[in-house]
């Protein structure tokens, strides 16, 4: 005889009803593969989004706000406590965009020994034109070898080369979506005009593609030079500064940093793609209460059977009892069985989970979201396999804790006397 | 002699369907060593003042003493326990776990106990069905073995702790007349030569006669002491 009694008694309960055990750990299997591959595939997605992101995007942004609404003038004489003041129609006093002393800040700002880099730029609105197709986007003037630096925009051409902006006079770089929508091919020339109506013929010399659509379709780039141009400015004017950071997560409290010691507005990546991530936690939101409501059904399988299983094992409760065993014993018997189902019935979910999620990750998908990329990039991280599998345990720990405790509160002599 | 059980004023009552006084103030006592029956008619309450005795009942008026111990001031684990260790119970259905073999019921109540390591516990099993003469059917799954095999693993099963007392509800009741006797004998044997007190309910007077002692309930109350 076994050494565990107790452990015998669960066996032999689970392998009297194989069907009914089977069933209730598929339930659970189920219910684990859902979590396995539903959480592998979102957050797979977001952290392949947020790297791209990351990779593309600077880690902070050090740019003036012009969109900041002036107080009234008034607010200098008259101090709020004491008088209302209402001014209608506030116009925002005529600014340039311009970092004022742009190129000290990015002499600081190198060195700093958490920054890996900084391109400073200038970017503006401008309209792309060839023929009679004309597209909006931004025309962001850099230099190249900073910027490439920073954004490793080399390793994302298509077609051209980078080094060409600095060789060729009037070239200009143009994202792979921007170049599609209007039909351009490398060395075509087009017109880029800006918001003040200065006009200027350019070269392509290069298309880009970093993975990051939005960015894709309305992204180009130029020489400083030939931005300033556009703007109508000239020599040091610069409007943006565009930072890497050694370590991303300290960009949200290097950006306050800068926003106090230069007086410009400095955004770090998440703030900047603010929209995307609460984007995202709705979809985890969405993805916890689907599996959720997964493993509360199988928890409600697991509860039917082991409550079918104490009325058929009655008598074997009361001859457990009256041969010296406890409440707490005969608890144990149909908790371990509530707990044995979810044991195996998770390490099967974790199996199924992780080949179809291997599966799903070599199959190529082409998909052409906010990102485009040729396969689903799927996490395998097994914390996600321990939190599943803890999960399920606890489902199934709650699901057979009731009817155990129920079990356990059984009277023999009630048993005994109906015989 | 020592006092093994002892009621002081037990009074039962039934509340369902209507409200009944089962027990009328049984006073009586059981003494080590000794092979006593509860005879009576069938609705005299013969079942209900063992289970009241036997600690499975508990809902009464009055006291039942356990080796002087009050059974209701016991906690469920100390009451367990004490089954446990200090009491046998022998059903008229025979009340083992049918998906198990001779040997492992025998064995269930002193795996709980724990007082002997497994080997010494199997051999102990294996010397109380030789005890009883079905040795040669303890691998066996109990729901292939006879009615009077059965019956006589339950007895192996009351056994193996090596009670106080064995409390026996019909232990003939649901054999032939050939079994009936095999499995009396073997009780008998059990107080004549191993000094173990049985306290048994039967309604069979060839077999009560044949006891120590008979206590008579009728109606509820003791008639009759010999």
């Amino acid at each position: 005889m076994n050494r565990f009694p107790i452990l015998k008694i669960v066996i032999t309960h689970l392998t009297g009803r194989r069907r009914q055990t089977i069933v209730a750990m598929l339930g659970v299997t189920f219910g684990i593969t859902v979590f396995i591959f539903q959480a592998g595939v979102i957050t797979g997605l977001q952290d392949f989004f947020i790297e791209k992101t990351i990779n593309a995007t600077a880690h902070i942004q050090i740019y003036q706000d012009k969109n900041r609404k002036s107080p009234p003038i008034l607010r200098n004489v008259y101090s709020e406590d004491e008088t209302w003041i209402s001014v209608p129609n506030i116009k925002n006093k005529k600014t340039l965009p311009k970092l004022k002393r742009g190129l000290q800040i990015v002499e600081i700002l190198e060195s700093y020994p958490e920054v890996t880099g900084v391109s400073p730029g200038l970017s503006t609105q401008a309209i792309f034109k060839i023929g009679v197709t004309d597209i909006s986007g931004i025309i962001n003037g850099v230099d190249i070898r900073k910027e490439n630096q920073l954004f490793d925009l080399e390793q994302d051409m298509v077609s051209g080369s980078i080094i060409r902006l600095e060789t060729v006079n009037n070239g200009i770089i143009l994202g792979s979506g921007l170049a599609e929508s209007l039909a351009t091919l490398l060395n075509d020339n087009i017109t880029v005009i800006s918001p003040d109506g200065i006009a200027l013929q350019m070269k392509v010399v290069g298309i880009l593609n970093t993975g990051l659509r939005e960015l894709d379709e309305s992204r180009a780039y130029s020489s400083i030079r030939n931005a300033q141009k556009l703007m109508n400015v000239t020599g040091n004017y610069i409007t943006n500064i565009n930072i890497k950071l050694e370590d991303v997560d300290q960009s949200g409290t290097l950006a306050r940093e800068f926003q106090s010691r230069f007086g410009y507005t400095a955004i770090d990546w998440k703030e900047a793609n603010e929209g995307i991530f609460s984007v995202f936690r709705i979809q985890n939101i969405v993805t916890y209460l689907v599996i959720i409501s997964i493993l509360l059904v199988s928890g409600f399988g697991i509860f039917n059977i082991l409550s079918m299983m104490i009325y058929e094992k009655m008598n074997d409760i009361a001859i457990l009892k009256s041969i010296g065993y406890t409440d707490v014993d005969i608890r144990n018997v149909f908790l371990l069985e509530a707990l044995f189902i979810g044991f195996f019935g998770g390490l099967a979910g974790l199996m199924v989970g992780f080949v179809i999620s291997w599966i799903t990750s070599i199959i190529p998908t082409n998909i052409e979201g906010f990102v485009s990329s040729e396969y689903l990039s799927i996490n395998f991280d097994p914390a996600f396999y321990l939190l599943a599998f803890i999960f399920g345990l606890v489902a199934t720990g709650i699901a057979g804790y009731l009817p155990a405790k129920k079990a356990s509160k059984i009277d023999p002599i009630n048993i005994i006397r109906s015989q | 002699m020592k006092k093994v059980l002892e009621t002081i004023n037990l009074n039962k009552y039934f509340y369902k369907p209507v409200k009944f006084h089962v027990l009328k103030d049984i006073n009586l006592s059981i003494y080590s060593g000794e092979f006593a029956a509860i005879v009576g008619p069938s609705g005299s309450g013969k079942s209900t003042l063992l289970y009241a005795l036997s600690s499975l009942d508990r809902e009464y008026e009055g006291e039942v003493l356990f080796d002087e111990i009050d059974l209701k001031t016991l906690t469920n684990p100390k009451l367990a326990h004490l089954r446990n260790k200090s009491i046998g119970f022998i059903f008229q259905f025979h009340y083992l776990l049918a998906d198990f073999t001779a040997l492992d019921n025998v064995m269930l109540p002193g795996l709980k106990l724990s007082e002997l390591n497994h080997e010494d516990l199997e051999v102990k099993a294996m010397n109380k069905l030789e005890l009883l003469g079905i040795a040669d059917q303890a691998l066996k799954k109990v729901n292939q073995l006879s009615g009077g095999e059965q019956q006589r693993v339950s007895i192996a099963r009351a056994l193996i702790n090596e009670p106080r007392i064995i409390f026996c509800d019909e232990p003939t009741g649901n054999l032939d007349s050939k079994n009936a006797m095999i499995v009396f004998d073997m009780l008998k044997n059990l107080t004549r030569e191993f000094d173990q007190t049985i306290l048994m309910v039967t309604h069979d007077d060839s077999f009560s006669s044949a006891t120590d002692r008979q206590i008579q309930l009728f109606d509820g109350k003791i008639i009759d002491k010999l």
